[in-house]
């Protein structure tokens, strides 16, 4: 059975074949399927410089195989909006130390059509409720903005549309709430909390530094 | 940024948050009447896309049209055969009418149905597929004689569209999630192993189902997709996104 396992800088270490199968996908994915060839690596492991000690992954693992993941940030430090797309937020770039931008959505390719789509939804929006997260800022191609809304994401753009690697993208925040918790459970038929932690795990927000933004 | 582009972004921007406000169907009619109407729309159509055993009437959400051209559009069925439609199903972008592309030749009912709707002030148009979860597909597609199209306003309009839709649903599709009303998520599993080319005793193993029961799920697709066998079930869900490889 798919569960969703929070990694972090404290338990990273548990998860040494997980990460190593969670970057490969994202060359995979990213660079091959999707074709942001800016990415590639000649090892095939698609690692940022937001792969760092503050990231925090939902991975989707069934039976020690990854289907699924995504990527947590603090904005206070310097993110993907603010390093790269900052002219897609006219109306400003929200930061604080409570909102984490969300980058690096996936699924593999023979799982989406089930419900890990809707299990990473879940697990996203559990994972901040329980963390003390209010907002996730993200870009997101267009055609993702309605499946966002059917699973009851609130969802505010923070500029108009714009072109990214040939596809209309957008900058959104997207509030954490329980209502969408609970209506993206009821869509999928999910019964209370899947989240898996590993390991000894420190409270996200008190492994943000302190910085001014 | 020039005066006109901030005034497309502002104008998206306060639709956007107006939406929450709105309660009823008509109050959404009027909201996108008096918004799309500076762009130079006449009339609009937010509606799901059937599936075979649909009617188009039963899956139009709300619109606009005018007077005498739904009856037409429904009475001769033309949901099957325009271009428009078909495009929504294979793309996820927003495309103007013109870049839905049909055969005046071999399609002659794809070129009536375009050319008759010019009859009624629709001889452009601006139309937003919407892909979902779980197989849902829509469209909301939009008119007029003149339409301010530029690059510039699109992505404005595009942001406009995606709001109101999900507006619109709220308030009108309490059936949200039609493909996954349609098939169970066993159904759709074990099609999906079909179409990847497995037995069904082989999707029984990998399902951890028996082999029965994996062609009991199978039977039951069949028989909502009216298809006759397997590969006709598995080329329909496809066909509708009720599965995808």
């Amino acid at each position: 059975m798919t569960q969703i396992h929070v990694v972090t800088g404290d338990n990273r270490h548990l998860y040494g074949d997980g990460l190593q199968q969670y970057f490969r996908l994202r060359h995979d994915i990213f660079v091959e399927e999707r074709g942001w060839k800016d990415l590639y690596r000649p090892d095939r492991l698609e690692i940022d410089r937001y792969d760092n000690e503050h990231a925090v992954y939902l991975l989707a693992i069934d039976r020690e195989r990854v289907v699924g993941g995504q990527r947590l940030y603090p904005t206070l430090l310097p993110h993907m909006i603010s390093d790269v797309f900052p002219h897609m937020a006219g109306r400003g770039i929200p930061r604080a130390s409570d909102v984490f931008e969300w980058t690096r959505y996936f699924v593999v390719r023979e799982r989406r059509t089930g419900r890990t789509d809707c299990r990473l939804l879940a697990a996203i929006q559990e994972f901040c409720l329980d963390e003390g997260i209010t907002e996730l800022t993200a870009v997101v191609e267009m055609w993702w903005l309605p499946r966002w809304q059917q699973a009851g994401f609130k969802v505010r753009p923070l500029g108009l549309p714009t072109m990214v690697e040939g596809q209309p993208c957008i900058a959104a925040a997207i509030r954490i709430s329980q209502e969408s918790l609970d209506h993206v459970r009821r869509l999928a038929g999910l019964r209370g909390a899947s989240l898996v932690r590993s390991g000894r795990l420190s409270p996200i927000l008190d492994r943000v530094p302190h910085v001014a933004a | 940024m020039s005066d006109r582009n901030f005034d497309h972004a502002t104008e998206a921007f306060e639709f956007i948050e107006k939406l929450d406000e709105l309660a009823t169907p008509q109050d959404v009619i009027d909201a996108m009447e008096s918004s799309f109407s500076l762009f130079g729309f006449e009339n609009f159509i937010i509606t799901g896309l059937p599936n075979p055993r649909e009617r188009f009437d039963q899956v139009v959400v709300l619109k606009k049209w005018p007077a005498g051209w739904f009856d037409i559009y429904a009475k001769e069925d033309y949901v099957r055969v325009d271009p428009i439609i078909r495009l929504c199903r294979n793309t996820v972008q927003p495309f103007e009418w013109t870049e839905a592309p049909f055969d005046r030749v071999s399609e002659p009912r794809a070129a009536e149905v375009m050319d008759r709707a010019t009859d009624f002030r629709m001889r452009q148009g601006f139309c937003l597929p919407i892909h979902g979860i779980n197989g849902y597909e829509a469209c909301l597609s939009m008119s007029g004689v003149d339409l301010d199209l530029s690059s510039r306003t699109k992505p404005a309009l595009h942001l406009m569209t995606m709001y109101v839709f999900e507006r619109a649903r709220q308030l009108l599709s309490p059936g949200i999630h039609r493909g996954s009303d349609l098939l169970t998520p066993r159904e759709r599993e074990t099609l999906l192993w079909a179409a990847a080319g497995k037995s069904a005793a082989d999707t029984g193993d990998i399902l951890g189902i028996t082999e029965r029961t994996v062609t009991a799920h199978i039977v039951s697709a069949c028989q909502k997709l009216d298809a006759t066998n397997k590969t006709q079930a598995v080329a329909r869900a496809l066909q509708y996104r009720l599965i995808n490889l």
